[in-house]
């Protein structure tokens, strides 16, 4: 039987499902397409993370550092899977550097991507140097240390969150309706640090409902609003235009509670992005033959399985933001979660 | 131009100019009628700010429109669907100022049954932040002054003149306040109860003791009426009284 397992992708996910693959003393082939491991949190420079404000390197950093130094993990960088042949538990894979491996099971951990905010014209990203996306905003904070608009360089007087931008959205095709989970409480925490550095800016989330759901109510709904007077308006914008006047933005919308069409200034405005599998994702899903999502392409479990770590074929173990949005915390737990059972599928046994 | 749906728009946002020019171009005649867009051009945050303020308008941040309140208020339930707490609420958070202003004329009518802030949950003192609402609103001119105050002043008036509510003066001054005609002695100058213009309410209210033989309140409510007692002493002590809230800035006469 082959003893070796490979996780592709080194995310969150990948990373926490070679670790706990590798502390069981189990040979691991982790392959990672960039040339660093971390993911998107990492490799994008995050400032905080939700749900505890902890920065990408405090989260992700110790399980970089321990993948690196177990021995019984091989770490292979810019190395994507080529091909995978027969069955568990002996797959015969071949990998972009010319290695082939014999495994005897795989976990695919090959996240998501960002939503491409240029396929919503209306909102004017690309086109208003003042329109920017929650990522941009991110690694403004991490990469500049500073809220600034993008045409002048000034502190904004106001800042708008438009929610469910390739989000929940049949107007991109069948592939968007899903929602991103994380967008409206990444909203309330860039929000509520916005003010808190700068008390003096005017914060408003545009919302069409909040799902901070489970215990994210608290932390990115409520105090938001009742500790850093963020503001909540309901409408979703449906267009960004640009006054050349006064040189800010106006976010066309209608206000759903007071039922009036709204035009209304900003100075910076935040696209909150959704998720959509990478191109990893769905290549790895062709390869591997992964039951996909007819819709959105995300991996889907197995039907027969109520566990969401386990694929339509047996061996294959799918963890993380390849299976739809989800958040850090939880990506490592699947990691870790389908790490174990990889472990028990090629039967490796914790000896005394 | 004609508007062939006129009762789609309101009468404020339709106008009309005998004589036009636009951008140069005199278009008076058929296209002199403009119907303004209703749409919110800005928020004014410096209501909100006001609000917050005060003591009372505190909790406004609390408020996540679930609407707890106005499903619970009597006067939303029984009386003006546009008395909506929940509503002011968010109209006051962003300073939609026009919007507010189209319901000043029921924005009073709280009748205090406190069910809005004993059950929101989000802890908002829903009651309190109104209070709070109305009082930058007054402060803007955007509102009349609580219509009761008025009465409370007119009492305040009686009692700082006798020392005692007066029924008699009480009731028929407010009446004649309200812009009944009433008969006044020649000496005193105060009313004659029941000479003049009264109230139906009012009649009943004099008959049922009437009916009832109740002869000693018929009696009291008579002497009072005529003779207009004070308080023993009370012009020594409305000296002090006039000193003191003069002092603190209270004094209206």
């Amino acid at each position: 039987m082959a003893k070796s397992v490979l996780v592709i992708g080194g995310g969150p996910a990948g990373l926490s499902a070679a670790r706990t693959l590798g502390k069981l003393g189990i040979h691991t082939i982790l392959i990672e397409k960039e040339q660093k491991l971390g993911g998107r949190p990492i490799l994008e420079d995050y400032h905080t993370l939700i749900p505890r404000r902890m920065t990408p390197q405090q989260v992700i950093g110790p399980f970089i550092e321990e993948v690196q130094n177990l021995p019984t993990v091989d770490v292979k960088l810019e190395t994507e899977l080529e091909s995978c042949e027969g069955e568990a538990p002996n797959f015969r894979v071949k990998l972009s550097n010319g290695e082939e491996h014999e495994v005897g099971a795989i976990v695919v951990a090959t996240g998501f991507q960002h939503f491409d905010a240029k396929r919503k014209g209306e909102l004017g990203y690309s086109i208003y140097p003042d329109v920017i996306t929650n990522l941009e905003l991110e690694q403004m904070f991490s990469r500049d240390g500073k809220l600034y608009r993008p045409s002048n360089g000034e502190l904004p007087k106001r800042v708008a969150f438009v929610f469910c931008v390739g989000s929940r959205d049949r107007q991109l095709g069948v592939t968007n309706v899903h929602c991103c989970r994380y967008g409206c409480a990444l909203s309330g925490l860039q929000g509520s640090e916005i003010r808190e550095k700068y008390p003096e800016v005017d914060v408003f989330c545009y919302y069409m409902d909040v799902r901070t759901y489970g215990t994210w109510e608290y932390p990115f709904y409520w105090e938001p609003q009742e500790k850093y007077g963020v503001r909540y308006v309901r409408g979703r914008i449906a267009e960004i235009t640009y006054n050349p006047q006064d040189g800010r933005l106006r976010v066309k919308h209608e206000d759903t509670i007071v039922q009036r069409p709204a035009e209304v200034p900003m100075d910076l405005v935040v696209l909150v992005l959704g998720m959509e599998p990478s191109e990893g994702t769905k290549k790895v899903a062709k390869i591997l033959g992964l039951a996909q999502d007819p819709d959105s392409q995300f991996l889907v479990p197995s039907e027969e399985s109520g566990s969401n770590i386990v694929s339509n074929r047996p061996g294959i173990f799918i963890a993380g933001a390849c299976k739809g949005p989800i958040d850090i915390e939880s990506s490592l737990a699947e990691g870790e979660a389908a790490g174990a059972e990889a472990a028990t599928f090629i039967g490796a046994k914790v000896s005394a | 131009m004609a508007i062939h749906e006129r009762s789609l728009v309101e009468p404020e946002r339709i106008l009309r100019k005998e004589r036009l020019v636009i951008d140069g171009v005199d278009v008076s005649g058929d296209w002199n009628l403009i119907i303004l867009p209703r749409t919110i051009n800005d928020y004014d945050l410096s209501f909100y700010e006001e609000v917050v303020a005060q003591p009372e308008g505190k909790t406004i941040v609390n408020c996540y429109q679930c609407s707890y309140c106005t499903a619970s208020c009597p006067v939303h339930n029984y009386w003006d669907e546009r008395y909506n707490p929940r509503h002011f609420i968010y109209l006051a958070r962003l300073g939609l100022i026009d919007e507010l202003q189209k319901r000043a004329d029921v924005m009073w009518r709280c009748v205090s049954c406190h069910k809005c802030t004993h059950r929101c949950p989000k802890g908002v003192l829903v009651e309190e932040v109104l209070k709070a609402i109305l009082r930058v609103m007054a402060k803007r001119g955007l509102i009349e002054e609580y219509p009761s105050k008025k009465f409370d002043k007119f009492f305040m008036d009686v009692v700082y003149e006798y020392g005692r509510i007066e029924d008699g003066e009480l009731l028929f001054g407010w009446i004649e306040k309200q812009g009944y005609k009433v008969v006044k002695d020649p000496v005193l100058k105060k009313p004659i109860p029941f000479m003049g213009g009264v109230p139906e309410w009012l009649k009943q209210l004099a008959v049922k003791p009437i009916k009832n033989l109740n002869i000693d309140f018929l009696l009291l409510n008579a002497k009072h009426m005529l003779f207009h007692p004070r308080t023993k002493n009370w012009n020594r002590f409305k000296q002090v009284l006039r000193k003191v809230m003069e002092e603190e800035g209270v004094f209206t006469h």
